[in-house]
């Protein structure tokens, strides 16, 4: 058995073309992403982690209960996701706009405003926050109508912000718009173990090889020869995968969230889903080699286009218009647990994810084992 | 040893094995002998439980042949017609990972390894990747792979295809070796000279049929001719040619480029016939060959085309 495992391992990592789309590829097109996205993300800007949005506060009116709750709404962010500068002037604050030394203008009145100069995830983040208080202050209104008793409830619901915040993981490591890419990339890279599944399929079958041939009149148990190869190949491509992950976090200074354990299980099934779907190409019809690497391309690459490999807005275009797409594209599904995962906790739709991912994986593991268990050909 | 009846194989409308017989006993080195598509390899691809096939049985070592027939397969070594090894690893690697399929000892395992090298002169590549040797020692390193577990069977697929003279000189030596040391050898080959060469008994097929079997002596007596007869002439007239084919034991002649080729049936003193008739009517005549028949003839005169049409 160690004999096998020996072997295997040596075939699979010597077999340098292989492991260039499965291992060397995905790095390369990640550090190209990085070094194209340098300017736009924060990573770019070394903003990995955190850092609050400097703003200006000008009060028009301080006596109505509304402009008094918005501007107690932004005392309670001080300090922490905002940095409210001393200005008090209008005219000071829109130079320092300008200038680029505060990013935004909260105008605290009856019907609070914000005024930005540019489009960025900082000033996202600050539209967000107005308009997380625009329906918090509507919702309020509106319990206080129809449920007058629990109005002190929804009160410190809603002034308690910074463990809301918390809970939807606003204040996460990755605010980073960028990182749909890298996610797409890992989803890319999980599937690129179709190419060793190719080579698997190819080695193992009497009909495909000489090599196949040989190892099929040996007096090894085909099952055992089978697990052996699908358990080294699996386990190679994984290491491929957590390397990239490394890479991604340790090198390029994205944030992959702190779930350690479900990440490993991500890349786990993704790693098998795509040695499968490799495995499954592998036994499907006679074609050479070269063609089988070609369709492996076309195979990995379609999928993660259609995730947002290169265009980063595609997997939501897609969500819009054909969401069933999203759902049985596999490195759509992968990518979306990555961000479910990595960008905020949404643990209903992680879920989903690791379901659809689970029931590919057994699926995919189901065909590409029919597929090699022949043992009689028809022809050869 | 082996026994094959009624073997068919039906690709479609294409029958590539029509009803095949063959025995074949303990301790031969047995030739299939046949041209390109005439079913060799589709006879070994099933009697190694590789091909489904349509009918018949296929017996080895008193034992039907089936997938998963392991313990027949343990003393099978195949030497496949296209290079069976792993480009990634060494040539020793290569060995040592065919024969560990075979036997779990590792001392007993790598003693067959070194073994199988000196076997088949590999010493001095041992360390050498597959894509780095010459063809010769491609093949070589094939032959070491199928036959590194010392099986008591072996198969050979036109081991020597795309070889040169010198590598394949020794590999035929070689299989003489290892039957000598015990192994039953079955050999297709379209060489008709490497399987006179070799070979104990010989089995002709063509359209997936046997066409005859027996040693190559048998074989040649099957035929009717004895001998050929070649001679260099000038001019010769197609009275003098008629004459030559009326005389006692020929039955075939040719005259082409001036050059006269006379088939004479099994008899004494043909040559002598043929010479005294060309005097007797003063017919002058320069080279003069005589050949006993080749298994080309042989096949020739079975299936009505030569070996390598």
């Amino acid at each position: 058995m160690l004999h096998l495992l020996k072997y295997r391992f040596l075939q699979i990592i010597r077999e340098y073309s292989v492991m260039f789309w499965s291992l060397a590829f995905p790095i390369i097109l990640g550090t190209f992403y990085y070094l194209s996205f340098g300017n736009i993300g924060l990573a770019g800007t070394g903003e990995t982690s955190w850092d609050s949005v400097p703003v200006a506060v000008i009060t028009e009116d301080d006596t109505s209960d509304y402009a008094l709750a918005f501007s107690q709404f932004l005392a309670e962010l001080d300090g922490d996701m905002l940095k409210i500068e001393d200005i008090s002037s209008e005219k000071e604050a829109i130079d320092d706009l300008k200038s680029g030394t505060i990013q935004g203008i909260y105008y605290v009145k009856d019907t609070p405003s914000l005024t930005v100069a540019e489009n960025g995830i900082n000033e996202s983040i600050l539209t967000a926050l107005l308009d997380t208080y625009r329906q918090n202050s509507r919702l309020l209104q509106k319990i206080a109508i129809t449920h007058p008793e629990r109005i002190t409830d929804a009160l410190n619901a809603v002034y308690d912000y910074q463990s809301f915040t918390k809970d939807t993981s606003l204040g996460g490591k990755t605010l980073d718009s960028t990182v749909q890419y890298f996610l797409a990339l890992i989803a890319y890279a999980c599937l690129s173990g179709a190419f060793l599944g190719v080579r698997f399929a190819m080695d193992g079958q009497a009909n495909l090889s000489a090599l196949g041939a040989r190892r099929s009149i040996t007096p090894t148990h085909k099952l055992t020869l089978i697990l052996i190869d699908m358990l080294v190949i699996v386990a190679v491509h994984f290491v491929d995968v957590l390397l990239l992950n490394l890479y991604i976090v340790k090198v390029l200074g994205f944030s992959l969230g702190d779930q350690t354990g479900t990440l490993i299980l991500i890349n786990l099934m993704g790693s098998l889903i795509g040695v499968c779907m490799g495995i499954v190409l592998g036994c499907v019809s006679r074609l050479s080699l070269g063609v089988r690497m070609g369709l492996c391309v076309a195979l990995t690459l379609f999928p993660g286009f259609l995730a947002g490999l290169m265009f980063g807005n595609m997997k939501n275009i897609i969500e819009a218009n054909c969401p069933v797409i999203n759902r049985i594209n596999p490195a759509a599904v992968l990518s979306d647990a990555y961000y479910c995962m990595s960008v905020y906790n949404d643990s209903a739709r992680l879920t989903r994810s690791l379901i659809i991912l689970a029931v590919m994986s057994l699926l995919c593991l189901i065909v590409a084992f029919l597929g090699v268990r022949r043992e009689r050909y028809d022809s050869i | 040893m082996i026994h094959i009846e009624n073997l068919v194989k039906r690709y479609g409308s294409l029958v590539a094995l029509d009803h095949l017989n063959l025995d074949i006993r303990e301790g031969e080195i047995f030739g299939l002998l046949g041209p390109n598509g005439s079913g060799k390899t589709t006879a070994i691809n099933c009697l190694l439980a590789l091909l489904k096939y349509d009918k018949g049985t296929i017996t080895i070592f008193g034992k039907e042949m089936h997938p998963d027939s392991y313990d027949i397969k343990k003393d099978i070594g195949v030497v496949m017609q296209n290079v069976a090894v792993f480009d990634q690893m060494t040539v020793w690697e290569n060995i040592d990972f065919f024969c560990g399929l075979y036997i779990k000892d590792k001392k007993k395992r790598l003693e067959l390894v070194e073994e199988a090298i000196a076997f088949t002169g590999l010493e001095d590549y041992r360390k050498m990747r597959p894509k780095k040797l010459s063809g010769g020692l491609l093949r070589r390193l094939n032959i070491a792979c199928g036959i590194v577990h010392k099986p008591k069977l072996i198969i050979m697929d036109e081991p020597t295809v795309a070889v040169d003279p010198q590598s394949r000189n020794r590999i035929l030596e070689g299989i003489i070796e290892l039957n000598r040391q015990g192994s039953t050898i079955i050999y297709t080959s379209h060489y008709m000279e490497e399987v006179e060469q070799i070979c104990t008994r010989i089995a002709i097929i063509d359209h997936g049929q046997v066409l005859a079997t027996g040693t190559t002596e048998e074989l040649k007596k099957m035929i009717k001719t004895g001998e050929t007869i070649t001679i260099e002439a000038i001019a010769l007239d197609e009275m003098t040619l008629s004459g030559l084919r009326a005389l006692p034991h020929v039955f075939g002649l040719t005259y082409e480029n001036q050059v006269l080729k006379i088939k004479c049936s099994d008899a004494r003193h043909n040559l002598v016939r043929i010479l005294n008739y060309l005097q007797e009517h003063d017919v002058s005549f320069g080279r003069v060959f005589s050949e006993l028949p080749t298994l080309n003839d042989v096949f020739l005169e079975i299936t009505g085309k030569e070996l390598r049409d």
